[in-house]
């Protein structure tokens, strides 16, 4: 119970002393961070550059917006929200074209299990999905967040977040033949 | 006298065996990928590697069966975005194989991998392997150097707790 | 095969390059980036060398028998997959 509410502390402490200009402080939030960030807008479009200029932009307009978060369990959540809106705001920008159809990257079921990129192919399959399937996919096995999370995130209905996940699970599971 | 004559006679008789390395490495593929997986391993690296394979582990030691044998072994992968890669490295491949090799298997995919292996024979032994692996949007080139059996090489894929497949397609 | 298991392996955090915390606060006060501290060459050597004395040859040999092994390993499934699925097209193994 000590060792929790130290860390709890500390986290507090941190914010604190960045709120009040310390970079140091400002660069631990940053380090503690930076890979749930850079992960949401890299999974989201399988892009390590597209990944990156994200990250920047959601830690910039937090170093901007410091005195607004009230918690460290404040900070996490709008790290998530502002990740979230900014890759789907990208989108919608660029108007990023749709990736290569599905079918060029089908398994073969039979050694599907055998297939040592079956990750980078689950991966490709996902920045393949429409674009709020794909957010919420992501939210939900990179963060490992349950639908009612995931809804004040994206600040979509429960119902439709569940309905986008059931639809993106089918869709991959239709995709790895896994039937 | 004759211990000389006889080692003069053996390696007069050993066919020399000189295994090829094929350059798998072109520009603008790694640039342009998404993600590469580069292995490069020969001379005291793989002995290493080798030699840190488990002892108490069958599949491992199988692989180190393999590995014992082999002078290098090379691997490039390549993952791109929606744009692909530039084909012509797979052609570049194909012309650094001499007279020795020779093309055993060519698949020919709508939706998986086109896949060709070539295997460098030195009367009936294979003292070396490329395979040649392109899908749109990955490019997987292997080289492995050394004596080679295929069809051992083939049941790695049944290996690390991966389901082997039957000739029926049926899980074992 | 357990979809949502491979999606939470497939899917897991993913670190930037080093140094974002940098990249972000030069971006904040529009100033270069800090150059990294140029040191004699003399002293980079000394450094180097004080660094695998202390940390132990035997240490760093194991690390890097570990990294070949795991490459070894990598290579020979990717180059067994590959052969794999090539001979059981040639076999006409279906779906």
């Amino acid at each position: 119970m000590y060792a929790i509410l130290e860390a709890r502390d500390a986290g507090v402490d941190t914010l604190q002393r960045a709120r009040q200009g310390d970079h140091e402080a400002f660069a631990e939030i940053v380090g503690s961070h930076e890979s749930m960030v850079y992960g949401l807008a890299y999974h989201f479009f399988q892009d390590r550059g597209r990944g990156e200029e994200i990250a920047q932009d959601v830690f910039l307009q937090l170093y901007r917006s410091l005195d607004s978060i009230e918690s460290p369990s404040h900070l996490l959540f709008w790290l998530r929200q502002v990740t979230s809106r900014r890759c789907i705001d990208a989108v919608r920008r660029a108007k990023i074209a749709r990736p290569v159809p599905l079918e060029a990257v089908e398994l073969q079921s039979v050694i599907k299990d055998a297939d040592p990129f079956l990750e980078r192919k689950l991966r490709q399959l996902v920045a393949d999905l429409p674009e709020a399937q794909r957010l919420v996919i992501t939210l939900r096995y990179q963060e490992d967040l349950d639908p009612a999370e995931i809804c004040r995130i994206v600040e979509m209905p429960i119902n439709t977040v569940k309905s986008h996940l059931h639809r993106a699970l089918t869709a991959l599971r239709k995709k790895l033949g896994d039937h | 006298m004759k211990i000389l004559l006889r080692l003069v006679l053996v390696f007069a008789l050993t066919p020399v065996v000189y295994a090829q390395r094929v350059n798998l490495d072109f520009p603008g593929l790694a640039d342009k990928a998404r993600e590469v997986v580069d292995v490069t391993l020969d001379g005291a690296l793989l002995r290493l590697g080798s030699r840190f394979l488990s002892d108490t582990d069958a599949d491992e030691r199988a692989v180190r069966d393999m590995v014992d044998r082999l002078e290098g072994i090379y691997v490039r992968s390549y993952e791109f975005g929606s744009d692909g890669y530039d084909r012509s490295a797979i052609d570049a491949v194909r012309k650094q194989l001499g007279p020795t090799w020779k093309r055993v298997v060519s698949v020919k995919s709508k939706t998986r991998d086109d896949v060709e292996i070539y295997t460098d024979l030195r009367g009936d032994k294979i003292v070396g392997l490329v395979v040649i692996a392109a899908e749109p949007r990955e490019l997987t080139l292997v080289n492995l150097v050394g004596p080679i059996d295929l069809d051992k090489l083939a049941t790695l894929e049944g290996q690390f707790g991966i389901p082997r497949v039957s000739k029926k397609g049926d899980r074992q | 095969m357990n979809l949502e298991h491979e999606l939470r392996a497939a899917l897991r955090r993913k670190s930037p390059a080093p140094g974002l915390a940098e990249r972000v606060l030069a971006r904040a006060h529009e100033v270069p980036e800090r150059r990294p501290v140029r040191r004699a060459p003399w002293a980079v050597a000394a450094s180097l060398l004080l660094a695998v004395t202390l940390a132990g040859w035997g240490a760093h040999r194991r690390a890097e028998g570990e990294r070949a092994r795991e490459q070894v390993l990598l290579a020979m499934r990717i180059a067994g997959s590959k052969v794999a699925y090539a001979q059981q097209q040639v076999r006409g193994i279906s779906k």
